[in-house]
């Protein structure tokens, strides 16, 4: 087939075989490491006569991953839940030994607390806490009439749950892993490349809105799956965590330099529309020399050191035309916005240094200096999202555990196990009460096909070797479902379901009536978890909650206006960029909510940045004492009217901004205060933001001349 | 290094406690190479580290008595 001529139909079929196979190859490659580290681990587990053998099996379902960096960091997050749940069941069973109601309500609400802690963190975080809450109620619920036994059982669920780790820890990491470096690696490339190009790009002129919007968005996007990945590949890669600090302000750099240049194109916008075409353009021919700067190809290996030179030059070529181009204009209020427009241009283009500068270290070979400056991603987390989680868990506890007493039914502890794990497990997702109804089929499916392969195969077969063999085909099921995207839930249910209720050990049993009242218990148990989804909504995905992220949004600027000045800037940046991805993930792209999200978010994103520059100016440099009232004045209408925006409330912040300007124009020698001053001013007055639906229904004609 | 140490009066295996010990070593020897990009010169980055482990276990599996 090789040497003949292939026809013009055959290339594309070819790769389109090839990239199936591909697919393909990949599912059965994580399906045959799983079974690898799933038989590995129970073997081991039988070996050292553990005693449930099934518990070092499951774990490495529950942390099965394409991705050995994510196998690696579910792991470790999963050791520290479990030593941690292993501990509290200790302490709680040593406080009420004798007290089962008081027994129950302590494990609920370690349990609850613990749900609720998870909903603070994305990522893997989240896991150990949801880990630590039901680690607990498997070490303490079985030795609830042998309370001297619970320091055995903690004891053994450790040893097999770190087994199980251990063994799909190594061999993840070593058969054929498939590397999330690469994948880290592509998206800080793509993330500069594409920042670059679209700093090119617009060199020419205006961005249209939503042109911008969907930058925006992009950028977003961008800073956040970076930071994620960045958070997982360290487990993975000793080099990326020596790098580490390095990715992290790369990324800050970034979501600064992406900020700036959003203002300033915002700036141009509001010029252009505002007829004031002369202002705009002598802005854009001062901006051009950066654009030329970065005409260089960007894809070649040492593409952003060949830029830092030119990005020099191009800022000192922009400092000696600006004089000269200023001569050209000679309107007060063209100038002024011409000032504005240059010391934003002059930000940008240093932060646009800072952030090439970041982008080459990164690049370079050699892991540079000792460590970068310490920068940290915060995030905006919700506390009363929290406590509903805390509260919904605890309360699924209760009654369960009210039911269990008065019921006395035998298998009450294996329906309080289940509850705990799901309602755990699912507390974080955004549509829990859909993923546990699927992973309750599956789950269903699984403990059927458990059923069958217990006591039709398992029955008939003899040694480790016919058991892996009779095992293996139900289990690959589960895992080939859980790569496909639409049956994911189902498939993790089926292998969790299968796994759980073959319960392997030592001395195999085979009671059918006992796994069928199991299984019932399980069964309800996943009922109870699910039902408790319906009962108290989770708040993730809510409007109420979107709401709340919103005002929490708006809120920034009131940080930025007030919060100590030490690290704000990055504080300031990476909790808006988790807050705006928080809501962008929950909800529909294009509907009214996310458009209104992002509105805002470019109102906050630019006003907040040109506050906490106007502070770090007036820190810098002594404000006199008759004007430093105005400016105060001014943060605090602000920040008052963002986290409560009505029209009062317009109006007092537009006017003490005014004040602000008019003030500082009567002082000699603090024009500096002047640049930030004016793009509050301008982000205030532009009719096409967020703000315009609480200004007044007919503006006073000055001010239109002034906004715009 | 005795084969049973008594931990807050729960009997540990010595060999346990080594073996944290060797995880704890391989992590500064991880960081180090991670650091000074030694990982380049090797075919199978995990692969190496894994053996590392092995023979730093290995050595130290020698103190116990």
């Amino acid at each position: 087939m090789s040497t003949v001529n292939p026809t013009n139909a055959a290339p594309p079929f070819r790769q389109v075989l090839a990239e199936s196979l591909r697919e393909e190859a990949s599912v059965w490659l994580f399906v045959v490491k799983t079974l690898i580290s799933f038989f590995a681990a129970g073997w081991l587990a039988m070996r050292f006569d553990l005693p449930a053998p099934s518990t070092a099996m499951l774990t490495t379902i529950i942390v099965a991953n394409r991705q050995s960096g994510m196998v690696l960091a579910k792991s470790f997050y999963r050791t520290i839940g479990t030593l941690a749940g292993a501990t509290a069941a200790i302490g709680i069973v040593a406080s009420f030994p004798q007290q089962r109601d008081l027994f129950l309500v302590a494990l609920s609400l370690w349990i609850g607390l613990c749900a609720g802690g998870a909903t603070l963190y994305r990522n893997f975080k989240s896991y150990a806490f949801v880990l630590a809450g039901y680690t607990a109620a498997i070490v303490a619920v079985p030795v609830i009439d042998n309370p001297p036994g619970v320091f055995d059982s903690a004891v053994a669920r450790i040893s097999e749950v770190l087994l199980g780790l251990l063994v799909s820890g190594v061999v993840n990491d070593v058969v054929f892993p498939s590397r999330m470096r690469d994948v880290l690696r592509r998206a800080a490339r793509d993330q500069f490349a594409h920042f670059v190009g679209f700093v090119r790009d617009s060199t020419e002129g205006a961005i249209p809105r939503d042109a911008m919007e969907k930058a925006h968005l992009r950028f977003v996007r961008a800073a956040v799956t970076l930071e994620d990945l960045r958070s997982s590949v360290i487990f993975e890669d000793a080099e990326a965590r020596a790098r580490s600090n390095h990715m992290r302000l790369f990324n800050q750099r970034f979501m600064a330099a992406s900020t700036s240049f959003q203002s300033l194109h915002h700036l141009i916008n509001r010029l252009k529309r505002a007829k004031r075409v002369r202002t705009a353009d002598t802005l854009i021919r001062l901006y051009a020399p950066l654009g030329e700067a970065l005409h260089a190809p960007i894809d070649a290996g040492l593409a952003a050191r060949v830029l830092l030179p030119r990005i020099v030059t191009a800022r000192d070529a922009m400092r000696r035309q600006a004089a000269e181009l200023r001569t050209t204009l000679d309107d007060p209020q063209d100038l002024r916005d011409f000032d504005t427009g240059a010391s934003l241009l002059g930000r940008f283009a240093e932060e646009l240094h800072a952030y090439v500068d970041a982008a080459a270290s990164l690049q370079s070979p050699r892991v540079i200096g000792g460590s970068a400056e310490r920068v940290s991603f915060d995030r905006g987390n919700d506390f009363i999202g929290a406590g509903i989680a805390t509260f919904r868990t605890t309360l699924t506890m209760l009654v369960l555990g009210a039911f269990w007493i008065e019921s006395a039914w035998p298998m009450g502890a294996s329906a309080m196990l289940l509850a705990t794990i799901f309602a755990g497990l699912f507390a974080t997702t955004p549509n829990p009460t859909r993923v546990t109804w699927l992973v309750m089929l599956g789950y269903l499916a699984g403990m059927v096909a458990g059923f069958v392969c217990l006591f039709f195969v398992l029955t008939q077969v003899d040694g480790y070797g016919l058991l892996i063999i009779g095992v293996a085909p139900f289990l690959a099921i589960g895992l080939v479902m859980m790569m496909t995207p639409s049956l994911a839930s189902i498939g993790l249910g089926w292998a969790m379901g299968f796994a759980y209720i073959l319960a392997l050990k030592n001395v195999q049993t085979y009671d059918p009536a006992h796994f069928i009242n199991d299984a019932i218990a399980q069964v309800i148990g996943l009922g109870a978890a699910a039902a408790s989804f319906v009962v108290i909504p989770p708040a993730i995905g809510s409007a109420w909650l979107r709401r709340r992220q919103l005002a929490r949004l708006r809120s920034q600027v009131a940080l930025a206006a007030e919060a100590p000045l030490p690290g704000l800037r990055h504080r300031f940046e990476s909790v808006n960029h988790d807050l705006v991805s928080q809501v962008v993930a929950q909800t529909q792209p294009g509907s009214a909510d996310s458009r209104a999200l992002i509105a805002w978010a470019l109102a906050v994103h630019e006003t907040g940045r040109a506050l906490i520059e106007l502070r770090h100016d007036m820190g810098r440099r002594d404000v006199p004492g008759t004007l430093r009232p105005y400016l105060d004045e001014a943060l605090h209408t602000l920040a008052r009217f963002y986290e409560k925006p009505d029209a009062p409330g317009y109006l007092l912040a537009r006017d003490a901004v005014a004040t602000a300007i008019a003030s500082v124009g009567e002082h000699e020698g603090e024009g500096y205060l002047l640049e930030h001053l004016h793009l509050v001013r301008l982000a205030l007055l532009d009719g096409e933001s967020v703000l315009a639906a609480y200004m007044p229904t007919a503006p006073l004609t000055k001010d239109i001349a002034h906004a715009s | 290094m005795p084969r049973e140490i008594a931990l807050g009066d729960a009997l540990v295996p010595g060999l346990l406690v080594l073996f944290v010990l060797s995880l704890l070593l391989l992590w500064l020897l991880d960081a180090i190479a991670g650091r000074f990009g030694l990982y380049r010169l090797v075919w199978h980055p995990p692969l190496f580290r894994l053996a590392v482990f092995v023979c730093v276990f290995g050595a130290f599996a020698l103190f116990l008595i």
